[in-house]
């Protein structure tokens, strides 16, 4: 008898610890329930439709994240719907969202999307298309006033699978100041920019600073400048080639930059390469429009006062090629549908003219002409002409949106990686990224 | 008529065979009134644990993606291994596994015991410091990794910059040049478990035995040949405990290439666990990336094999 | 018993030790400094050791995101519901295997250190795929059981070698007495043994405090634990190494006060291995 109420009681523990982690489930679970049936019955208002309604924001934690911190808390207040903001870097991004989307968890509704992604997401069906939601509420979107390269951010094949929401403008940064002291301009093409790098690497100056780390980072510093270059990583037909004789001469460029850029170059990540430039140790750096802002903030950088912009150089006797990037925001296609629709008012809120103005000091990117010439953000933004002339020359297809992009990227990135270190040489790094892509397109 | 005949009685039989074994079986147990103690772990076990690595080796036989849209499963038999084998990155990634585990192993294991016999002494000192050393091998190896990363930082580190200081070339910095990187990432290993390993040590050496010390002494032994002709020899069952512990942990090592490296500069320091890990969750080819753990885990369980004969052997 | 060391022989042994304690404690102290200082300063050459503008800025930005105790919360729980579980499951299979004479469950030990052996990797991908399907990615649940299948293992050949040393006569006496095993277990060798339990129990809340790649995998943006929340203070505008060093403070703060207040359990587990294998 004894023997029986002893057991009992230990079952009862485990049945506890159990319950104790069950509980810990309960809130975790709640927020991807749908709230909607209680919230059904004809409402007269929009708000009253998405009262209660939760939703996840994946964000890069790119310079707009600000953006995002300030500008959500407004919308909660003004429609309700609730919204967590999840902050990830470029790498843990790209593979949570991965993970969301195949898992079909639907833990984010709401992602940012690179400009890259978009045929990989349109392929697999990772997001929803938008189209439906443009046409029905054509009117309030002023779809003319967004700036056409701007659709790049997250069309494919006719549909889109984001929307527009960060534009970016591959630009040089350089400092006025260093080149005035050497006595020389700007560079205009690649030639001049790899003996501008050469001259100005002097006394604890270094000419250039560039992405060296492996993966994404050095893989997207490559092919910007194969695009410059006027190479590419697809042949003729659109298949990926990337072992190329113009792709390895192209490669052994990159390679030489490297030598006037600071040591730590190869492990360069994004963030790095800024504090780099902030630091006031590089005299050039191309990089993405967004980070541009930043430079005059007394709090993060040594270089106020001290920078300027041009347009990213090509070869010689090349077209000008003004690339531009950026990012969109995407809904998920596994969200409920009320979740969508609730995702879609953000969208739309976000991308209205009012609130651009406040994205983009918030240090968010533009994705409108009216953005761009506004009289008020031009006198605070001084290089936004250039970035409106940037923009309407833009190439959104810079680099290959392409399905396969994010494999052709994990090859490069291991491999050129490999090249600068010394572990490769140009062609067997590019022969090596070739047959990685193939043997992962099966 | 004579085949269903046949066919019953064969079942008949099958099944008469499967009461008779699960009721040895359950008189056996019955026996043991302790195995009803063990039984709760063991049927967990089977469940969250065992099933999923069936499970493993049966995916490790298809073709799976994730990112397939449809996720079709498509049977291609060991094709997945043959493709491990031919994979350079799996060789690559096999070879420094090896070179990361018995380095760090060694290491720990000399640099252990001459901590042990450093802090052995009973002093109040001793003591203090011993428990500071404590704290490396209970952090996360996330941090650790995260810290070491930005000590070896080449342009803005503690450490690059006094060896700068010291006249030494630091080229990219320990975790971007080539020669050094698998160095640079084993020192953090060392860091973190060479206490761990320590405290194994000393508890050995409290264990021994006093008498054979004296006599030795009186002997006219000096405290070096005792330790070699002493210590040493009774050392062994500590060591082969010590030496076990680390391996196995070293295989496993994956939060510090994540933090410091990503298995880079080009493939110096991907070890197989990190490389299981690009592949399944990052590419999400389910099907490879379940083929290359399997290889993993022979490789591991070889060893154990190893490891548990001699130990059995011993008698202890 | 041999005659004391010579001076030059005290002094080696002396810079030896100060050299040790001088590895093993500078990065901690760095990440202590580190935290202090403003961004700016956390990578200003030359390295400012002791004299820095210290600024306790870090600490008030990181405690004010409600993120930051979202990620500790997430921690506490999950680490709680794992070290409960692994000691339900593991110390009672630790006793068995201690005393049973019956082969299968005295072998069952080598089929737990098996399992210790295994790649987490290896089990992450079939249990992702299964928690999948069962709809249970990003509950606590799916964290703590698979942090308990290594945990218990654990605990098992810890309290195997414990309950070892814990002499038969006390529970032969109740069984006399005509207790049943259970309760022999339960009131007499279960109270003996508590500090062998709070030393496995000190282990189970450092592996799954400092747990990084199942988090990596299993956790929702509402369940993540504290190593992911450190990942978070990375940003493309700069690396927030003030902030980081904060987060980091708090996921060593169970290993620090474990080292330093509890080093006397956490040793003793360690050692009843050891010696005994």
């Amino acid at each position: 008898m004894q023997k029986k109420s002893i057991k009992v009681v230990f079952y009862l523990l485990l049945a506890f610890a159990l319950l104790l982690g069950i509980a810990g489930c309960a809130p975790a679970a709640a927020p991807v329930e749908p709230e909607a049936p209680a919230e059904e019955p004809a409402a007269p208002a929009e708000v009253n439709k998405f009262e209660g309604v939760e939703l996840t924001l994946a964000s890069m934690t790119d310079q707009y994240v600000t953006a995002f911190r300030v500008l959500i808390p407004r919308f909660t207040e003004e429609t309700g719907i609730k919204i967590t903001l999840d902050e990830l870097g470029y790498v843990d991004l790209y593979q949570k969202l991965t993970a969301d989307f195949v898992g079909k968890t639907a833990q984010y509704d709401l992602m940012t999307v690179d400009i890259v992604w978009s045929g990989e997401y349109a392929t697999n069906l990772y997001t929803l298309p938008l189209d439906d939601f443009m046409a029905r509420d054509k009117a309030e979107l002023n779809l003319d006033d967004i700036m056409p390269v701007a659709w790049t951010l997250g069309e494919y094949e006719g549909k889109h699978w984001a929307y527009p929401m960060a534009g970016y403008a591959n630009v040089l940064n350089y400092r006025k100041d260093v080149f005035k002291a050497a006595g020389i301009e700007p560079p205009t093409t690649q030639e001049e920019l790899l003996a501008a790098a050469q001259q100005l690497t002097k006394d604890e100056m270094y000419g250039i600073a560039l992405l060296g780390a492996k993966g994404s980072a050095v893989a997207q510093d490559y092919m910007a400048f194969v695009q410059q270059h006027g190479g590419s990583i697809l042949d003729a037909n659109g298949k990926v080639a990337l072992n190329t004789a113009e792709n390895a001469e192209i490669l052994e460029f990159f390679g030489e930059l490297f030598k006037y850029a600071p040591p730590g170059s190869t492990d360069y990540w994004w963030d790095q390469r800024e504090t780099a430039f902030r630091s006031g140790i590089v005299a050039m750096m191309e990089g993405w429009s967004i980070a541009r802002a930043g430079y005059e903030n007394p709090e993060i950088s040594s270089v106020v006062g001290l920078v300027d912009v041009t347009a990213a150089p090509v070869s010689e006797g090349m077209e000008p090629k003004y690339g531009f990037g950026g990012w969109g925001i995407g809904i998920n296609a596994s969200s409920t549908s009320l979740e969508q629709e609730a995702a879609w008012e953000f969208i739309k809120w976000l991308a209205s003219e009012e609130i651009q103005k406040d994205w983009v000091k918030n240090d968010g990117a533009p994705i409108r002409r009216s953005t761009l010439t506004d009289p008020e953000l031009v006198a605070m933004y001084p290089w936004f002409p250039l970035m409106l002339d940037s923009f309407e020359k833009g190439d959104g297809d810079y680099r290959p949106r392409i399905p396969e992009y994010s494999i052709i990227q994990d090859a490069l990135g291991t491999y050129v990686n490999a090249f600068l270190v010394g572990q490769e040489t140009a062609e067997s790094a590019l022969q090596k990224a070739q047959e990685q892509v193939e043997a992962n397109t099966k | 008529m004579p085949v269903q005949a046949g066919i019953h009685s064969i079942e008949k039989s099958g099944a008469t065979l499967i009461q008779t074994f699960t009721q040895t079986i359950i008189k056996k147990f019955k026996a043991d009134p302790y195995f009803w103690l063990l039984l709760p772990l063991l049927l967990y076990i089977v469940i969250i644990a065992i099933y999923p690595l069936f499970f493993s080796f049966r995916i490790s036989l298809f073709n799976y993606r994730l990112t397939d849209p449809n996720q079709t499963q498509t049977f291609v038999g060991l094709e997945n291994y043959i493709r491990a084998f031919k994979d350079p990155t799996v060789l690559i990634s096999i070879k420094n596994t090896l070179v990361y585990v018995v380095g760090t192993v060694t290491v720990e294991l000399l640099l252990g015991l001459g901590l042990a016999l450093l802090f052995s002494p009973e002093t109040k000192l001793a003591q203090f410091v011993r428990s500071f050393l404590l704290i490396p091998m209970a952090l996360p190896p996330l941090v650790v990794g995260l810290i070491w990363k930005s000590l070896y930082n080449a342009d803005f580190g503690v450490i690059p910059y006094y060896l700068k200081q010291l006249g030494i070339n630091v080229g990219r910095g320990p975790l971007g040049e080539l020669s050094t990187a698998m160095p640079a990432v084993m020192l953090i290993d060392v860091w973190q478990w060479t206490p761990l390993l320590m405290i194994i040590f000393l508890a050995g050496l409290k264990s021994l035995p006093q008498e054979p010390y004296e006599a030795a002494y009186v002997d006219g032994s000096s405290r070096w040949q005792s330790f070699i002709y002493l210590t040493l020899p009774l050392m062994k069952p500590t060591f082969l405990i010590a030496f076990l512990l680390r391996t196995v942990q070293s295989f496993k090592v994956f939060d510090t290439i994540y933090s410091t490296t990503a298995g880079g500069p080009g493939q110096a320091t991907t070890v197989l666990n990190y490389h299981i890990y690009t592949v399944g969750l990052t590419f999400f080819d389910m099907g490879y990336a379940s083929a290359l753990a399997n290889i993993l885990l022979v490789m591991v369980t070889v060893l154990s094999i190893i490891y548990i004969l001699v130990m059995t052997r011993r008698q202890l | 018993m041999y005659k004391k060391r010579s001076l030059p022989e005290k002094i080696i042994l002396i810079i030896l030790s100060l050299l040790a304690i001088a590895f093993f404690l500078i990065p901690i102290y760095w990440l202590l400094t580190t935290s202090l200082k403003f961004g700016r300063d956390s990578f200003a050459i030359p390295p400012t050791w002791l004299f820095f503008d210290a600024t306790l800025k870090n600490f008030t930005e990181v405690l004010a995101q409600s993120k930051t105790f979202m990620y500790i919360k997430n921690s506490i729980i999950i680490t709680a519901g794992t070290t409960f579980l692994s000691l339900i499951l593991g110390v009672p299979a630790g006793y068995a295997i201690a005393r049973s004479k019956f082969r299968f469950v005295k072998n069952s030990a080598y089929f737990f250190l098996l399992l210790l052996m295994l790649p987490p990797v290896a089990m992450l991908i079939p249990f992702y795929l299964i928690m999948r399907d069962l709809s249970l990615i990003g509950t606590y649940m799916s964290l703590i059981l698979l942090n308990t299948v290594f945990d218990a293992a654990f605990v098992v050949w810890m309290m195997r070698s414990y309950f070892a040393d814990v002499p038969l006569e006390m529970e032969e006496a109740a069984l006399v007495d005509g207790a049943s095993h259970f309760n022999a277990f339960l009131k007499v060798a279960l109270p003996l043994s508590v500090p062998g339990i709070i030393a496995s129990a000190l282990y189970t809340i450092i592996y799954s405090w400092n747990d990084f790649l199942f988090a990596l995998m299993l956790t929702s943006p509402t369940t993540k634990t504290i190593p992911l929340g450190i990942l978070a203070s990375f940003s493309s505008v700069e690396i927030s190494w003030g902030k980081m060093a904060v987060m980091s403070i708090f996921a060593i703060i169970p290993a620090v006060i474990i080292s330093l207040f509890l080093n006397r359990y956490f040793v003793q587990g360690l050692t009843a291995g050891a010696t005994k294998g």
